[in-house]
C-alpha cells in the first residue's frame, strides 16, 4: 500500500516538474557572453594661425579667444613723398595641433585705404603686396604687384610652415602738395584656408 | 514388507525436504550481470574575450597610436579596429554574435561628423550568423570595425578642439538553438 502511495506521488511531481520547464521557457536560457571595446575619445584640432608684423615684431594669432578676427597693425618704415614707397610685412605661420596633414593658403585682399581727419590722401595711395620666404625680401621693390579682386594666395603652407606677405604703400608722383602732414588708415583683409586633403577631393 | 516402509519412509521425508528447498528464497532463478560504461560527457564552450586592445588608422592606414594626443581635422577618417576571440565548442553549438551599437558623448555638430555603426567581420567577409565552431574546435577571430570622418564640408571655424567619446562599445554572443535541441 505504501509503496504504491510513493510511486503515485512520485509521479505527479515529475509530471509537474516537466511542466513547469515548457511554460517557464524565458528562464532556461541558452549559453551567451558579452565583451566590451572603448574606442576613445577622438579630438579635433585647433585651426591656429600666427601672424607676427615683421617691423615690429608685435604678434597675434589670427583668430581671437573669442573667436573674432584679430588686427595687426604693419607700421611701415619711413615717410612717403610723391613717388616714393614704404614697405611693411606680416609673417603668417600654420600653428595648427592637428595630428595629419592640415596645408592652408593665405589669401590677402584689396586693401581698403581710409582717409583720416577729412584728409584727400587716400586716392593718392597704392597699395601693392607679394608673398616672400623671408621678411628681408619686403625691402626690395622687385616682385610687388597690384591686388586683384580675388587677392593674392600664397604657395602651400603646410603644418608649422609659414610664409611672408610683403606690402609696398606708394603714393603717386601726381600727389598734390595739399596732401602733405595727411595720414590715412590701410586696412587688408587676410584669410587662412585649410586646403583639400581628401585624396579622392573635397 | 520391511522395504516398503523403508521406502515409504525415505520418499516421504524426500518429498518433505523436496517441499523444503522449493518454498525458499536461497534457490534463485538463472542470473547473469554485465557492467556498462556510458563515458564521460564534457560540455562545450562559449565565449568571446576582447584579448587586445582596438587600433585606430589613419585614411592612410597609418596606424595612430595614442588617439588622444591625434588631432583631427575636416577631411580626416579614421578607422577603428577591433578583434574579438570567439570560442565555440559543442557539436550542436551555435551563436550570434552582435553590437549593441556606439551611444557617444558627441561635442561636434553633428552634420560635421559621419560615424558608422559597429561592423562584424570574420576575415574579410561579412560575419554570417550564426557562428558555428571551426573544425578543429579553435578559437576563431570576429573584428568589429568603426569609422569616423570629419567631414570635408565642415565650414569656417566650426568644431575646432569638439571631442566625440565613444564610450563603450558592447558585443554579444548568444547560443541559438539547434536542429537537435529543445
Amino acid at each position: 500500500m505504501r509503496i504504491k502511495r510513493s510511486l503515485q506521488a512520485a509521479a505527479l511531481i515529475a509530471a509537474a516538474v516537466v511542466l513547469g520547464l515548457f511554460t517557464v521557457q524565458g528562464t532556461y536560457a541558452l549559453w551567451n557572453a558579452s565583451a566590451v571595446a572603448a574606442p576613445g575619445t577622438v579630438s579635433a584640432a585647433s585651426f591656429d594661425v600666427a601672424l607676427t608684423a615683421v617691423n615690429t615684431g608685435q604678434a597675434t594669432n589670427m583668430t581671437l579667444a573669442n573667436g573674432t578676427a584679430a588686427n595687426l597693425t604693419l607700421s611701415p618704415a619711413g615717410t612717403l613723398g610723391p613717388g616714393t614707397s614704404v614697405t611693411g610685412g606680416v609673417l603668417v605661420t600654420n600653428n595648427t595641433n592637428a595630428g595629419g596633414q592640415f596645408n592652408t593658403a593665405i589669401t590677402v585682399g584689396q586693401a581698403t585705404v581710409a582717409n583720416t581727419a577729412g584728409g584727400t590722401l587716400a586716392s593718392y595711395i597704392i597699395v601693392n603686396a607679394k608673398t616672400a620666404t623671408s621678411s628681408t625680401e619686403c625691402s626690395s621693390s622687385t616682385g610687388y604687384a597690384q591686388i586683384g579682386a580675388g587677392g593674392i594666395v600664397s604657395p602651400t603652407v603646410g603644418k608649422g610652415g609659414s610664409i611672408v606677405f610683403c606690402f609696398q604703400v606708394g603714393l603717386t608722383s601726381g600727389a598734390p602738395s595739399t596732401v602733405k602732414g595727411q595720414a590715412v588708415n590701410i586696412s587688408l583683409p587676410l584669410t587662412a584656408r585649410q586646403l583639400c586633403g581628401v585624396p579622392s577631393g573635397c | 514388507m520391511k522395504n516398503s516402509t523403508l521406502v515409504k519412509g525415505t520418499a516421504a521425508i524426500a518429498v518433505g525436504a523436496a517441499l523444503l528447498l522449493g518454498g525458499g528464497g536461497t534457490l534463485a532463478n538463472w542470473n547473469a550481470e554485465a557492467t556498462a560504461a556510458p563515458g564521460t560527457i564534457v560540455s562545450g564552450d562559449l565565449n568571446v574575450v576582447k584579448s587586445v586592445n582596438g587600433v585606430w588608422k589613419d585614411r592612410a592606414g597609418t596606424v595612430i597610436p595614442d588617439i588622444t594626443a591625434y588631432k583631427v581635422v575636416p577631411g580626416d577618417k579614421l578607422t577603428f579596429t577591433q578583434d574579438l576571440t570567439v570560442t565555440l565548442v559543442g557539436n550542436k553549438m551555435a551563436a550570434n554574435v552582435a553590437t549593441t551599437g556606439i551611444s557617444a558623448t558627441n561635442g561636434f555638430t553633428p552634420a560635421n561628423v559621419a560615424v558608422s555603426a559597429p561592423a562584424l567581420t570574420v576575415g574579410s567577409t561579412a560575419v554570417a550568423n550564426p557562428l558555428k565552431p571551426t573544425v578543429t574546435g579553435a578559437d576563431q577571430t570576429v573584428t568589429a570595425t568603426i569609422t569616423f570622418e570629419f567631414l570635408s564640408t565642415t565650414t569656417g571655424r566650426a568644431d575646432t578642439t569638439a571631442s566625440y567619446n565613444f564610450n563603450n562599445v558592447a558585443f554579444q554572443l548568444t547560443q541559438v538553438t539547434q536542429p537537435g535541441l529543445s
